[in-house]
């Protein structure tokens, strides 16, 4: 376990490129007019930022210093669970005290848009959780494949969908579906399920393309 | 404890390690010689795991190697690893951190030795010293199998002396396999206990140095004597000047005669004779 936590201390410790962005996004973004974004979404920047960081960065650094696959893999799962936990956390704060600053005009936190917040703070914080998870590890499988060709064909289907599934209706629903179920839920017990569900299924195939990973 | 079995590796249409059968059963300091593009490099990161062959098997103490083995018990370092740009004492630190089996105060030891700026940053580093602090994490990391490559490049005379030192001592603290790539084949004779040279990614010859030290000669005369001496042995290779001939053979020696020279070879000289080709060419 030692070995793992000196990994997670290491993956944040060299994420500082990721903080500083979502720092300088969170603390900078403006927006006029009577609707208003609020900052605190800009705080989901560090979600879609690590998994770069981790995956293209840390991962032969770490090899190269003696650590096992395996640890690292572990070590990037909870360092993804604490950022989490850390940015919900984050956001949460600024959606409870600083959104309702803005008292003229109406602020959009996409805690509301995504409905969580029917749940109140807390349930609405552990979704946003489990959520931004999902999204790091999917992140972190998607980018681990990009050295091999299916990581490309990942890309092209993702693409396809997006692209076929939109402009035809029938199709659309179906895409609209799956988005209502891991984002637009307002159901925390199976949005926070299926979300840790995707998640795990994720996490395994993201071990079966770090066991193809060269150096 | 290393076992390959008919291992090859291709990258395309080229085929860069041929069928490779060895076994290395023994902890010991061991030598891998070969030219540029000879396979070097593809067979120690095929050892570490860090990227699958096309053919055949490797394992290590009976544990299969792929880029699937999670922890293979394998470390391996280049020359030009890149390493986080931390403070030298920090990234020892931090390498005896995410390695159970780490020896810290070998690694703190070392870098004292060898007189590494402890608060200088990585990326500010020489690249000798680089390579010194990469080496010094793979040795300190005792794990059963310890593949360096190329270690010395960039190291002064000073530096190298040094490192077949530590290398030694090493070995003497933690006896396990080390297996050390090079060019500066003389230098590391004292150190090392066996040989291995490769060639066009086939094994050329995989032996003690002491099995060179009795075997390798050069035997040198008129081209019809070195015929008649060497007719049963093991010839390696040929020079031919005017009507004076010189033969290398890997074998016992034949009797000194009148008409003959026979010196034994350098392993320099043997490692030039084996690999056995100038310019291209095969002699």
């Amino acid at each position: 376990m030692t070995a793992i936590f000196a990994i997670v201390k290491r993956l944040l410790a060299s994420n500082k490129i990721s903080f500083i962005i979502t720092a300088l996004a969170v603390f900078c973004a403006t927006s006029s007019g009577e609707t208003v974004l609020s900052n605190g979404n800009y705080t989901w920047l560090l979600a879609t930022l690590t998994p770069f960081f981790f995956v293209f960065y840390d991962f032969s650094k770490l090899m190269h210093l003696g650590a096992s696959k395996k640890d690292y893999f572990i070590g990037c799962l909870i360092s993804y669970g604490i950022l989490a936990l850390c940015i919900s956390l984050v956001n949460t704060g600024i959606h409870l005290w600083i959104d309702p600053a803005y008292s003229a005009q109406t602020v959009v936190n996409m805690m509301d848009v995504c409905k969580w917040t029917e749940n109140g703070m807390l349930v609405a914080g552990f979704q946003q959780m489990f959520f931004l998870l999902l999204v790091m590890v999917f992140l972190h499988m998607l980018l681990s494949m990009q050295a091999h060709w299916y990581g490309w064909l990942a890309d092209a289907v993702l693409v396809a969908i997006i692209c076929v599934f939109t402009p035809i209706a029938p199709l659309r629903a179906i895409l609209t579906g799956f988005f209502q179920i891991i984002m637009l839920n307002s159901n925390a017990a199976l949005h926070i399920g299926i979300c840790l569900l995707l998640s795990a299924a994720l996490s395994i195939g993201g071990i079966a393309v770090l066991k193809k990973k060269t150096l | 404890m290393i076992e390959l079995k008919q291992v090859t590796k291709q990258y395309g249409q080229a085929t860069v390690l041929k069928n490779i059968t060895l076994s290395i059963d023994e902890p010991g300091i061991y030598c891998l010689l070969g030219r540029n593009g000879a396979g070097k490099t593809t067979l120690l990161k095929s050892i570490a795991g860090y990227q699958n062959i096309t053919s055949g098997t490797i394992q290590v103490d009976g544990k299969k190697i792929t880029t699937s083995a999670l922890d293979p018990g394998v470390s391996y370092i280049e020359n030009f690893a890149k390493h986080f740009n931390l403070p030298v004492r920090k990234l020892l630190k931090i390498a005896s951190e995410v390695n159970p089996n780490y020896d810290y105060d070998f690694a703190s030891e070392m870098m004292e030795r060898f007189e590494l700026e402890e608060k200088k940053k990585f990326n500010h580093l020489s690249l000798g010293m680089k390579t010194m602090v990469s080496t010094i994490i793979c040795l300190a990391s005792n794990k059963k199998v310890i593949l360096l490559d190329e270690p010395v490049l960039g190291f002064d005379a000073i530096m190298r002396v040094e490192f077949y030192n530590m290398l030694t001592e090493s070995f003497q603290k933690h006896p396990r396999i080390i297996i050390v790539s090079t060019h500066i084949i003389e230098e590391i004779a004292k150190t090392i206990q066996k040989l291995m040279i490769i060639d066009k990614g086939s094994v050329r010859f995989f032996g003690t140095l002491h099995s060179v030290e009795t075997k390798a000669f050069s035997i040198s005369g008129l081209q019809k004597d070195v015929e008649a001496a060497t007719r049963n042995l093991n010839v390696i290779g040929q020079d031919a000047a005017g009507g004076l001939v010189t033969r290398y053979i890997f074998d016992n020696p034949p009797k000194q005669t009148a008409s003959l020279e026979i010196h034994p070879l350098t392993l320099q000289d043997f490692f030039v004779q084996m690999v056995g080709h100038k310019g291209g060419t095969t002699k």
